[in-house]
């Protein structure tokens, strides 16, 4: 019990500190102090206070329900399929949401604030036939089933996507930064449509740690407890392809949050109790994500690389030395 | 009254799994205080009925009737905690100890994101304890034995707080020694903490010694109830099982005799 | 009589005096360019822009006026680094259709963003113009504009004959051909050129073909602009310049395939009469 006190506390300052790092640090240096001033509504207009609260705050918001989302999309996931390598990019929404923000890049950049719509009506789309082909014929709704339909969905889809960058080089390097996975300052907009689908998500998947936990014990408990295993495992696909693409809608593809934070906060806290793994891999993923985020704009400011890699940097080190001490 | 009515009653229960007919016709009964042990043939489907009572295991035909009350008219989180079903062998997951395994035996009592309870915590702790598993309470699920494990199942069940725990085969993959302690438990349950238990067995002596009745299933059919002396006859044997074998009781042990080697009576077909 | 006039004077003073000053305000002080053309436009019209966009490992050349205005590097996708931008305060920022993303980015913010994108020579004049107008320069753009036509004009003067031009855009590996809708085939077109296309359409200017194309067009000139990272540039303009699929044309075993390394043919610029004469004398040789 202690243990996982003691992480989710670590956990929380992690995110405090980069918070405010995501939120002090740019290519335009502000004082902290001025920072504080104007997040307390003390400020004093200017460009300063514009960069703060038009650029700098939408951005540090995005990455924290970003890296929540994609945290806990992974832990459901993990628990509902019973699968460590889970990840939303097994049910195909990465790949989905790749593909359709990459056909708005290429075919209709002149359209570009339809790319979130893209990324989103596609990402649902590919988990949405994932799950059809997996409940249809025997054994429905099987573990085996549902992983096989996302692979093939995942491969569909990334096919079509190199295919559609390969017949336009041209327009490649607009996609490219989509594809490494990146946050961009765009304001609250793209946030203002697309936050139902983070909300109904979140939800959803706060209802489903209990049944989770219960799931974990075999269909059979599961069923003794009253619970319906199938139903279940429905409400976590959908909750983590919600979460998934309205993440891919706004971030690009940033798989790797989603498979890797629930396994770290699992071995640091000992424990794989969806009660204490999902809130934490909330935590721990938005954390992750604004600190990536941060480093990723200011290393070589004013260029801002992609945060793909950088989350990459920041998580596998510590993911590997859990994993030698665990196993 | 309710307690006119028996603790289940199922009747004409017909099962279709796979495009095959498992169960053609079955018949349950359940009154309290009382173990009764389900036995027969591989393939007879004897787990097919009691997942079917249990109402794990949707049925094509018949009627399921719990203290009265129809199975179909039942909500999963009622259902809860009128049976416990425990399954012959769970998945083991990692990260979860017993004491947190016990814990979700008990979430089917808890609201949606409700807290757990003085109450809830003092059931774990009497579940934990009746299954005798409060020695290795702390460690991982990982960490146990076959006989450990089944008996953290059984706390699980327990925690439910139902009247009724369907057991299906606890014993079949465990050692002599494991598997007295489990018979041993499952009997206490019942004689000290007046359970009803509706347990799957294979091994027919312990059968004989452990329940109060005995349901034999064969071919999809339940095909004799009652005390166990009065049903495991050596005429049964031979019928259901195909075996020239006999059961006897003596100083407090059971025993099944089988002629091993002996072809004389035919073989049933399947 | 007298004093009627005087009033009138006085009165078209006062009024001229009040449109002054709104002339004045309407036009931009803060101008961010994020093009070379824009930029240099500008610098032509006697106007300073606050910062100019320079693409990572760019060559783009910028007029000397502009040496020591704030230089913005921009990547995909939004263009310039949104808060540098921000904190240079600007009332205008002249951008292009690649920044697409950045540009609704700052309109968000409440910047002004016109988007520009000069295909042609014709739309450079245009385009020129309407800088003009924006930064309340008219009379001195009218003046540029027709310094620019006049020497437009000289340049094209005496083209002694039309050879059959094929000019490709080389992305990595991959040919696309230019087409007369793009800036650099409108450039070769005014130059004398007879510019092929391989019967292919496009929207945008150029469109992607295959080396054999270019073998059955068998054009007498082959001009390849490499468009690759900055450090690939010189193997790719290696590659090109002996690209086996076309040593069977004319171009190839008259060795008449040149390389234009810089972006004169790529985008617009403000010196078109030198761009023209360069392509005269380096490549078409008429």
């Amino acid at each position: 019990m202690t243990r996982r006190t003691l992480v989710l506390a670590g956990l929380i300052t992690a995110l405090v500190l980069a918070t405010l790092a995501s939120l002090a640090l740019g290519a335009v240096k502000v004082p902290v102090s001025e920072v504080i001033d104007i997040l307390l509504g003390k400020g004093h207009g200017g460009p300063n206070q514009q960069i703060i609260e038009s650029l700098r705050l939408p951005r540090t918001v995005e990455a924290l329900i970003v890296g929540a989302a994609l945290g806990i999309a992974g832990a459901i996931l993990q628990g509902a399929l019973a699968n460590p390598l889970a990840s939303p990019d097994v049910i195909g929404v990465t790949a989905g949401s790749g593909f359709g923000a990459i056909l708005i890049i290429i075919l209709f950049p002149g359209s570009i604030a339809l790319l979130p719509v893209g990324a989103l009506s596609f990402g649902l789309l590919a988990a949405t036939l994932v799950f059809v082909f997996a409940w249809s014929g025997r054994n429905k709704g099987s573990v085996g089933k549902v992983v096989l339909a996302g692979i093939g969905m995942l491969s569909l889809f990334t096919a079509a996507t190199t295919g559609l960058l390969a017949a336009y080089p041209d327009r490649a390097p607009s996609a490219i930064f989509f594809i490494a996975g990146g946050l961009t300052s765009s304001g609250w907009e793209e946030m203002q449509t697309i936050w139902p689908y983070f909300a109904v998500g979140f939800i959803v998947a706060l209802a489903l740690i209990r049944p989770l936990d219960r799931l974990a014990l075999g269909d059979d408990v599961a069923a003794s407890l009253g619970s319906r295993p199938q139903l279940i495992r429905l409400g976590a696909g959908i909750a983590a392809a919600l979460l998934a693409a309205a993440s891919a809608a706004i971030a690009g593809l940033l798989g790797f949050l989603g498979l890797v934070v629930p396994h770290v906060v699992r071995m640091a806290g000992g424990s794989s109790s969806h009660t204490y793994v999902v809130p934490a891999s909330a935590i721990g993923g938005a954390a992750l994500l604004a600190a990536g985020d941060t480093l990723a704009r200011t290393l070589r400011a004013p260029i801002e690389m992609p945060v793909g890699p950088f989350m990459v940097v920041l998580g596998v080190p510590l993911f590997l030395w859990l994993l030698r001490k665990a196993v | 009254m309710a307690t006119d009515h028996k603790l289940l009653s199922a009747e004409g229960i017909e099962v279709e799994l796979g495009g095959k007919q498992i169960l053609r016709g079955a018949a349950l009964e359940l009154e309290r205080g009382e173990l009764v042990a389900i036995v027969g043939p591989n393939g007879a489907g004897k787990s097919t009925l009691v997942r079917a009572v249990a109402g794990i295991q949707a049925l094509s035909a018949g009627r399921v009737c719990w203290s009265g009350r129809s199975l179909s008219g039942i909500r999963g989180r009622e259902l809860s905690r009128l049976r416990a079903f425990v399954p012959q062998r769970m998945p083991v997951p990692a990260g979860i100890d017993v004491r947190e395994a016990v814990t979700i035996g008990r979430s089917s009592h808890l609201r949606m994101l409700g807290r757990l309870t003085g109450a809830d915590r003092e059931a774990v702790d009497d579940s934990i304890a009746r299954a005798g598993v409060g020695r290795f309470a702390e460690r991982e699920l990982t960490t146990l034995s076959g006989g450990e494990l089944q008996r953290v199942q059984i706390a699980i069940g327990l925690a439910q707080e139902a009247p009724v725990l369907i057991a299906d085969e606890p014993t079949s993959q465990l050692d002599l020694g494991a598997t007295i302690g489990v018979a041993g438990l499952l009997r206490k349950l019942v004689t000290e903490h007046g359970l009803a238990v509706l347990l799957v067995v294979h091994d027919l002596a312990l059968a004989m010694a452990i329940a109060d009745r005995v349901v034999v299933v064969a071919d999809g059919q339940t095909v004799a109830s009652g005390e166990p002396e009065a049903v495991l006859t050596p005429e049964r044997l031979a019928a259901v099982w195909g075996a020239d074998a006999r059961l006897t009781e003596h100083d407090g042990r059971t025993a099944l005799h089988v002629a091993w080697l002996d072809t004389a009576i035919a073989v049933r077909a399947p | 009589m007298r004093e009627k006039l005087a009033t009138l004077l006085l009165v078209v003073a006062a009024l001229t005096a009040l449109c002054l000053p709104s002339a004045a305000q309407a036009a931009p002080k803060r101008i961010v360019a994020l093009t070379p053309f824009a930029a240099n436009t500008l610098a032509r019209l006697g106007v300073t822009p606050i910062g100019i966009g320079q693409t990572l490992g760019g060559n783009e050349r910028f007029s000397p006026k502009l040496k020591g205005v704030e230089v913005l590097p921009l990547s995909h996708p939004n263009g310039p680094n949104l808060e540098q931008l921000a904190s240079l305060d600007p009332d205008l920022v002249l951008s292009t259709r690649t920044w697409a993303k950045g540009n609704q980015a700052m309109r968000s913010l409440g910047i002004r963003v016109v988007v520009q994108e000069p295909v042609s020579i014709a739309g450079a004049y245009a385009d020129t113009y309407k800088i003009g107008m924006l930064v309340g320069r008219k009379t001195k753009a009218r003046a540029l504009l027709k310094s620019m036509r006049a020497r437009v004009d000289a340049a094209e003067q005496g083209i002694t004959k039309h050879p059959k031009v094929m000019l490709i855009l080389g992305v990595g590996r991959t040919p696309f051909v230019m087409l007369p809708s793009s800036w650099g085939g409108d450039v070769v077109e005014h130059a004398g050129g007879e510019l092929l296309t391989g019967g292919v359409r496009s929207g945008s200017g150029f469109e992607r073909i295959s080396d054999e194309v270019v073998v059955a067009e068998d054009p007498d000139i082959i001009i390849a602009v490499p468009h690759a990272e900055a450090d690939d540039i010189p193997s790719l303009a290696e590659y090109l310049r002996s690209n086996p699929a076309w040593s069977s044309t004319t171009a190839a075993r008259t060795g008449q395939v040149y390389i234009s390394v810089d972006n004169s043919l790529l985008q617009a610029g403000t010196d078109i009469a030198r761009t023209i004469r360069k392509v005269r004398s380096r490549y078409l040789k008429n």
